[in-house]
């Protein structure tokens, strides 16, 4: 199954360190292979380092991309993490 | 060279306080030579597994230095220090660079060396500051596994000479962490800023720090001897015997100043008129003692027991450990009372063991403080048996943080109420108190304070649920004083209340070891603080000086006003 979905940027201070190891973590035993694409940048979500290359800024938009079993379930926990602004 | 040993001085970035005299110590980071050769087939899985090796040992270190941290109480520097844990799990530094020593087929340095390289390369192109900040993280990290991977291509902190300035481009947070005082007296650096990891560090540390952004002119002079004063940024190159006997004279009377504050801090603290005022410390780790004795302090004001559980954070502690820890606590603290805050854990306090179980939208407004202990009542019940069996004889007093209401207020007490019942003989009466840190708290603090012993009040928390804004996010935090009106006005509530059914107040939190805001809080009616150890001293001398009629007078006209400049300029006047 491939799903995706677009999310913008919320949080004040954009996807820097601490959301990227937050998304990394939530992809951790995740099945699909998850993509995310900002400003024609292209990384594997699974790397929080690469998540930083995209240098996602407050109001960014990112693509999302998954493709898997859990591609569906995976999308919605990614935005939920984008809407609560990565708060545990 | 014929400005050699010519006295300089260099107007710098003040980043942490305090002045420093030594021997400059140029780390020159990133000029070293990796070796580089084909490695064959054969040989792949040897490297992939030496390369394994150095991600365990380099984790190893970060998990000392994180410790370490947490054991300082220095927090925030030990979540710089997690991060880096976590990237090494990063499949770039994993899958990725396995995959690249089978495919380039050359020693794991030299292909470590070119996937950074291309990391940074990436990472350098593009112009956005705040994320240039953590590009330092990453190449702290890779320098820390290739340290691993060949031995010796860097000075170990612990290798550099004592008495030491340390002169860099720019500092890797690790590094400054694991710093030993005995031998870094102060760091100068070309790059940085004031809320950079390293600065942050460098300050929990009380090393100081000054940013001077054209060190590289100064390469080619000769340099023996530095100074640096942290507070006013002032970097001076070759000082000259005078200047040095100045700034001698000025490190030893900011020393004796403080030795001198430390001895007086010993007596009853009264201001010039005669009001007695309480200063009380604040306690995290037990190793916080030593400072406490030191400080003068009249009791502990806020004994913070989280720390048992912050450094245990696999597994809660358990009975037999915190009654050990407690009374420790209490031996140490002798008769002076205690403040016993129980467990205030949840919010920015994360536990790992409870990791699935707690998974929050908004932890700041979710299951911490009593809510937790109340959610938790296992982990509630276990701790005040613990307490409940060191405590006998003992001035201690019980803390409840984070109490919203009477509901939950009632609630706690009817656990303590069924401990005590169960433990034969019952330990002599225990006071309550409660926390009021919340804004539904100091509402409802005629009620709290009718059925609680005493009252303290955490400013840091108020402030922030009252302004809605953190204060350690400096895009909001910053723009507010802590002495805004309407903290004012609820300070001035919760005094009238507690008097009102002649309960004991403090206050804890930031406010309470400014020196600033002193005389407005005594005006206000309070007259017990709890600060950290070190400032105990300072905060009781500055009460002295002071008279409660003059603060009274202030704080009348403070509630006058209707925004916080107008109060933090009456304050600076």
């Amino acid at each position: 199954m491939k799903v995706s979905c677009s999310v913008t940027v919320k949080n004040s201070s954009g996807l820097h360190a601490r959301p990227a190891a937050f998304i990394a973590k939530l992809l951790k035993h995740a099945k699909s292979s998850v993509y995310f694409t900002c400003k024609d940048q292209r990384v594997d979500a699974r790397s929080a380092m690469n998540l930083l290359l995209l240098m996602a800024r407050q109001h960014s938009e990112i693509l999302i991309e998954a493709e898997g079993d859990d591609a569906e379930e995976i999308c919605r926990l990614i935005t939920n993490a984008f809407e609560t602004e990565f708060e545990v | 060279m014929d400005k050699k040993e010519e006295e300089i001085w260099i107007q710098g970035q003040p980043i942490s306080e305090g002045i420093a005299m030594g021997i400059p110590f140029f780390l020159d980071l990133g000029a070293e030579s990796i070796p580089e050769f084909p490695i064959t087939i054969g040989e792949v899985d040897d490297e992939i597994t030496r390369y394994r090796d150095a991600l365990i040992s380099s984790r190893h270190d970060l998990q000392q230095i994180e410790k370490g941290l947490i054991h300082e109480g220095s927090e925030d520097a030990a979540d710089v220090i997690a991060t880096h844990i976590q990237m090494l799990d990063d499949p770039i530094m994993t899958t990725g660079m396995e995959e690249k020593i089978r495919q380039m087929l050359q020693n794991t340095e030299s292909v470590f060396q070119t996937v950074i390289g291309n990391y940074a390369q990436k990472y350098s192109q593009m112009s956005d500051h705040f994320f240039q900040q953590r590009l330092i993280d990453v190449m702290d990290l890779a320098k820390r596994v290739l340290r691993h991977l060949c031995l010796e291509t860097q000075v170990a902190v612990t290798e550099i000479p004592f008495n030491s300035i340390v002169f860099a481009n720019t500092l890797e947070p690790s590094y400054t962490a694991s710093a030993p005082t005995s031998r870094v007296h102060a760091f100068v650096t070309e790059v940085g800023g004031v809320s950079s990891h390293a600065a942050l560090i460098a300050r929990a540390k009380g090393i100081p720090y000054v940013i001077c952004p054209n060190l590289q002119s100064l390469r080619g002079l000769q340099v023996s001897s530095v100074i640096v004063d942290g507070k006013t940024g002032d970097l001076i190159l070759n000082p000259t015997m005078q200047t040095l006997q100045k700034y001698r004279q000025k490190k030893t009377c900011m020393k004796t100043h403080y030795q001198l504050l430390q001895k007086e801090s010993h007596a009853q603290t009264e201001t010039l008129d005669g009001q007695q005022i309480k200063v009380l410390a604040n306690i995290g780790p037990l190793s916080d003692l030593i400072g406490f004795k030191q400080s003068g302090a009249d009791g502990v004001g806020l004994f913070r027991s989280e720390y048992l559980f912050l450094e245990h954070p696999n597994q809660p502690p358990t009975e037999e450990f915190q009654y050990q820890n407690y009374k420790e606590l209490i031996e140490q603290v002798g008769d002076k009372p205690i403040v016993f805050r129980v467990f205030d854990v949840g919010g920015d306090k994360k536990l790992d063991f409870l990791g699935p179980m707690l998974k929050e939208p908004n932890p700041m407004l979710g299951c911490r403080g009593i809510r937790f202990l109340l959610h938790y009542p296992v982990i509630f019940r276990t701790q005040l048996k613990a307490l409940f069996r060191a405590c006998r004889g003992a001035d201690v007093r019980i803390l409840l943080p984070f109490v919203a209401d009477c509901d939950e207020w009632m609630r706690a007490t009817q656990i303590m109420a069924e401990v005590l019942a169960e433990l034969s003989p019952a330990p002599s009466y225990i006071p309550v108190g409660c926390m009021i840190e919340i804004p539904s708290a100091v509402m409802a603090c005629g009620a709290l304070a009718e059925r609680s012993q005493f009252l303290s009040i955490g400013t840091n928390d108020l402030f922030q649920y009252t302004l809605g804004a953190d204060r350690n996010n400096p895009l909001v935090g910053d723009a507010y004083s802590p002495m805004h009106p309407s903290m004012l006005q609820m300070i001035v509530r919760v005094v009238q209340e507690a008097a009102r059914f002649q309960r004991s107040l403090s206050v804890c939190g930031e406010v309470a070891s400014r020196p600033l805001y002193l005389p407005l809080l005594l005006g206000l009616g309070i007259t017990e603080i709890s600060c950290s150890p070190r400032d105990v001293p300072i905060v009781k001398s500055a009460i002295r000086k002071l008279s409660l009629a003059s603060c009274q007078a202030l704080a009348v006209k403070a509630l006058s006003m209707s925004s916080s400049s107008e109060i933090t300029q009456l304050l600076k006047n």
